[in-house]
């Protein structure tokens, strides 16, 4: 629990986690990857309390954030970490099974980064993930108080 | 005449006068004729009385003067012929006997032939007046009786003139009776005989009120204060029949009035509206079931909505779960399978590699299915937005869009003129994009592949678009189901598909208000035409 990530996954489906660890592994980037199962557990994450009170500080580079979610969902999930002054920087991606236009609406108006439907198809699946990983895990620069790259 | 009348009258005169003088002389002469007869026959003592009787006979026919003049000239002839001396003028003693005598009688006689002209004149001018009054009178009585004739005559007319009318108000279908100020029927027309069963003669000399049982709007004090106040009144009154039938008329009365203004009688001239009034209240009642009924279904229809709106609420949450929740495991075994064939390719034999690619496709034919499912859902749950389109733009952006699964083939598109419509642009977009990718599918047998885009037919209300293929077509007599969900006229395996394209052409059409219809023959292609109604603010 030391190390430190440089992407947070929120996702409860351990099927969804292993598809997506498999497309982010393809850039060995499999190891900057924290799974969290819940909400409630990726606020604790992002707060350093409950299990992760010993973590060292530093935010994700990206926070790869499912919808549907036990406890909190994935928009309160946002709200909360966009009224924090400490979180409220901190790359948010949905990755959702949803289409749906309302989803899509409130992420964005709740300041989300980037939209993704999680696609059908494998290959698309893994791409998409893959590239989602490498965009913002390597490629883009992080906002200050990010964990830094290796 | 005028000028004659006179010189007649005065010729008359002249010769007048002549005769009484002459009568003076002639008589004069006569006497004194007889006096020398009587004297020849010794009679000496009457021939005065000879001279007295020409005095008077002159008195009598000839007036005053000539019976002056006869007692002069019969005194002198007198004197001259029978007092002595004889045949003298001299006045002797004897002429002083006889003068007085004679003069006394003579003057007597005179005053009285004086006094009987006189008597006789003024009774000849009485007679006169009277004989004038009464050809006056003649005349009076004469233009009273004319007049008398021109009345009787006039009085005639009217009557006929009257008699006319009655008999036109007769020929009337119209009720109309006259009654007096005491509502006794004077008058009544052939219509209120035939209304009221009763004749004429039966009618006249009744009582109105009472004869038909008249049932009034208001209390008949007010009815007839109205009445003589403004000489008019209408309304509705109920009256029975002969047979005591009950009728509803439409009444109306008018006041009539003598030259002094005294109300005199009252004409009723009376419409039955009996069958109106049925028919009325027959309108009303069914108005009100009717309103009652409306009443229900609309309670009806309001909890219906209601239900229907939980049920679209539910089906909401469906879709929304499925779009989370079905995907998500279509997904895993698409994606696990393919991990599998990765890492197991190497000890599966063939048949275990079918298996597994088949498995694969269903996969992806499932998540097809379902992304297709939910965009046909969404259809009927978002809402639309209008906004004007381009659709030559938008047609060709769709083109641009199915591009990579053109790649290879020769397609000629013809993309003709589009007009501008007004509509949710996501929506007919994806619309257009499920015409033209079936025409892009559906020619792929074809070596060179033709389609059309293009506009007929524009009218007032509506524009008209199709896209049309020489692909494999389709039989007419399955084109009512071209447009179901989950219909298709080819096998999987000739043109994949899931049978939601143009399902949701036509929801999308059909939630535009407007229309959608396909022509086309087996092998020779299909045309599929969209008919967008146009916006009342955005004419062309």
């Amino acid at each position: 629990m030391n190390n430190l990530k440089r992407i947070l996954l929120v996702e409860d489906d351990p099927k969804d986690v292993e598809l997506t660890l498999t497309g982010l592994a393809e850039y060995n980037l499999a190891n900057e990857v924290v799974v969290v199962g819940d909400g409630e557990e990726a606020l604790d994450y992002l707060h350093r309390r409950g299990k992760y009170r010993t973590r060292h500080n530093g935010n994700p580079a990206v926070m790869l954030l499912d919808l549907k979610l036990p406890k909190l969902n994935g928009f309160e999930v946002l709200q909360q970490v966009r009224a924090d002054e400490n979180l409220k920087l901190i790359p948010v991606v949905v990755l959702t099974s949803s289409g749906e236009e309302r989803d899509l609406v409130r992420s964005y108006k709740l300041g989300v980064n980037a939209y993704v439907t999680k696609p059908v198809d494998f290959h698309e699946f893994v791409n998409a993930v893959k590239e989602l990983g490498v965009f913002w895990a390597v490629i883009n620069e992080p906002p200050p108080g990010s964990v830094n790259k290796r | 005449m005028g000028t004659q009348a006179p010189a007649s009258k005065l010729t008359e005169q002249v010769q007048q006068t002549i005769f009484r003088y002459s009568l003076a002389f002639g008589s004069v002469a006569a006497a004194t004729a007889l006096g020398l007869l009587a004297y020849r026959w010794d009679l000496e003592e009457s021939v005065l009385m000879f001279f007295v009787l020409a005095v008077a006979l002159t008195s009598w026919y000839g007036g005053l003067w000539p019976a002056i003049v006869a007692f002069t000239v019969g005194f002198l002839v007198f004197d001259f012929c029978f007092t002595r001396p004889y045949y003298s003028l001299v006045f002797g003693r004897e002429d002083v006997a006889y003068l007085p005598v004679f003069a006394l009688i003579s003057g007597l006689l005179i005053w009285f032939g004086t006094v009987r002209r006189r008597v006789e004149s003024e009774l000849q001018e009485s007679r006169d007046q009277l004989e004038k009054r009464v050809v006056e009178r003649t005349a009076e009585l004469q233009t009273a009786n004319e007049q008398l004739q021109n009345e009787v005559a006039e009085r005639g007319r009217v009557e006929a003139i009257l008699r006319e009318r009655a008999n036109l108000l007769d020929l009337t279908h119209d009720t109309v009776f006259v009654r007096d100020m005491n509502d006794v029927i004077t008058y009544w027309n052939r219509g209120a005989g035939e209304l009221y069963g009763w004749t004429k003669e039966k009618a006249v000399g009744q009582v109105s009120h009472h004869l038909m049982r008249t049932i009034f709007p208001e209390p008949l004090d007010e009815i007839n204060a109205e009445l003589l106040r403004t000489d008019r009144w209408e309304g509705e009154l109920i009256h029975a029949n002969r047979d005591g039938s009950r009728l509803v008329v439409a009444s109306r009365w008018s006041l009539q009035r003598d030259d002094l203004g005294n109300p005199t009688a009252i004409l009723e001239t009376n419409n039955n509206i009996t069958e109106r009034k049925q028919a009325e209240e027959a309108l009303r009642r069914s108005r009100d079931e009717l309103e009652v009924k409306v009443k229900e279904r609309t309670a009806q229809l309001s909890k219906m909505n209601e239900e229907l709106q939980l049920v679209n609420k539910e089906l909401e949450a469906f879709a929304y779960s499925v779009s989370h929740d079905l995907r998500a495991p279509v997904r895993h075994i698409s994606g696990f399978t393919e991990l599998l064939q990765k890492h197991a390719k190497p000890v599966l034999d063939d048949k275990a590699c079918r298996h597994i690619s088949m498995i694969l496709d269903s996969a992806n034919r499932m998540g097809t299915l379902v992304d297709d499912l939910l965009a046909f859902s969404r259809i009927g749950r978002v809402q639309t937005k209008t906004t004007t389109i381009h659709l030559d733009k938008l047609i060709r952006s769709v083109v641009a869009e199915v591009a990579p699964d053109t790649e290879g083939r020769k397609i000629a598109w013809r993309i003709g003129n589009l007009p501008i419509c007004y509509g949710d642009p996501a929506m007919l977009r994806l619309m257009l994009g499920n015409l033209v990718s079936n025409a892009v599918k559906f020619t792929r047998t074809r070596d060179n592949a033709e389609i059309e885009i293009s506009s007929v037919n524009e009218t007032p209300e509506e524009v008209v678009v199709f896209v049309k293929d020489n692909g494999v077509g389709f039989d007419m007599k399955y084109k009512d189901k071209l447009f179901g969900v989950f219909q298709r006229l080819h096998s999987q395996e000739a043109f994949e598909g899931t049978g939601i394209g143009l399902a949701t052409v036509q929801r999308i059409v059909h939630r535009h208000g407007g229309r959608v219809w396909a022509e086309g023959s087996v092998s020779n292609g299909a045309t599929f035409y969209v008919a967008l109604p146009k916006p009342r603010e955005v004419k062309q």
